[in-house]
């Protein structure tokens, strides 16, 4: 891992808190490319990102992570390939209280799966209500696939440095591993 | 998504085509043309083709860009931003005039002076906020 290279993708439907999670552990003032939102009937929210958000968190080290947030929507695809270009890893963020989250959160598992399928995959889930409590890991089993799953306020600074800090760990140990 | 969303209204659909459709017309220079909302959604287009949609996406999110990295340099505002190839020349400008906030795409033939390309798409976006407004 080069310590120059270390950045990390944010990524989930619109609404998520993609945006919110960057603002929340950023040492910059983001970068952020947010429009007003004219699809209503998708999501209420009033802006929406376009393009990307940018951050940058500084570990104790002084070692820069940068940070990258997706837009949400199917029509910007062409930014989730972009954006994963030479990233370590991916955070998947899902609304929980979305009615279609657990659809949402197996369509981007497998979009990401393609794109990043060797970075390490973190998941944070806002707003789960208990009664799917194990649903959300069921969509990774039946994929085969093994990633963290964290309940997260994206509001919360230490709850997204527990995503990010999850990634890195992950990533010293397949470097270790590797050695 | 489909090419004639409903998300925005029939009459300044309309009305938005018929301005690109004349002016694509008119300018054998012009290969394309795509009225965008901010966010992403194709408005108007001529020729309407399936491609128009990405482009109307890939045009809002290098709007966007452009105005991120123009506030990061310090300057005011993003006119337009220009997108230059071997076989042609694409515009992107902001209208800032129109509501909801809108971006035009213009696609150049490679012989197409930039200057003039500018200068026509400049002419479309303000003949496109003065329609839109009436």
């Amino acid at each position: 891992m080069n310590p120059q290279e270390m950045k990390i993708v944010f990524t989930g439907p619109m609404g998520a808190g993609k945006t919110t999670a960057i603002r929340s552990i950023s040492d910059i003032p983001p970068v952020s490319t947010e429009v007003g939102n004219n699809d209503k009937q998708s999501h209420g929210k009033d802006s929406t990102t376009v393009a990307l958000d940018f951050g940058q968190l500084l570990l104790d080290d002084g070692t820069p992570v940068k940070l990258y947030g997706t837009p949400g929507q199917q029509r910007f695809s062409f930014m989730w390939e972009i954006l994963c270009q030479g990233a370590l890893g991916v955070v998947l963020l899902i609304d929980g209280n979305s009615p279609n989250a657990l659809e949402e959160f197996g369509h981007y598992v497998d979009v990401f799966n393609k794109i990043a399928p060797e970075q390490p995959l973190i998941i944070g889930i806002g707003r789960r209500p208990p009664s799917v409590s194990d649903e959300f890991a069921q969509v990774l089993a039946q994929r085969g696939i093994v990633a963290p799953i964290y309940d997260v306020d994206v509001r919360r600074r230490e709850d997204v440095l527990l995503l990010v800090e999850t990634l890195l760990c992950i990533l010293e140990s397949q470097v270790e591993e590797t050695a | 998504m489909s090419a004639a969303t409903p998300l925005f209204d029939a009459q300044v659909r309309s009305t938005a085509q018929a301005q690109l459709d004349a002016f694509v017309s008119a300018n054998p220079g012009i290969k394309m043309a795509v009225l965008t909302s901010s966010d992403g959604f194709e408005i108007a287009a001529h020729p309407m083709q399936p491609v128009t949609q990405r482009i109307a996406a890939m045009s809002s999110s290098l709007q966007a860009l452009s105005e991120a990295i123009a506030r990061e340099a310090g300057l005011s505002e993003s006119r337009n931003l220009v997108v230059e190839s071997p076989n042609g020349t694409i515009v992107v400008l902001g209208l800032a005039n129109t509501t909801p906030r809108m971006s035009l795409a213009v696609v150049g033939a490679g012989d197409e002076i930039l200057g003039r390309l500018l200068w026509l798409a400049r002419n479309c976006g303000q003949s496109l906020e003065a329609a839109l407004k009436a």
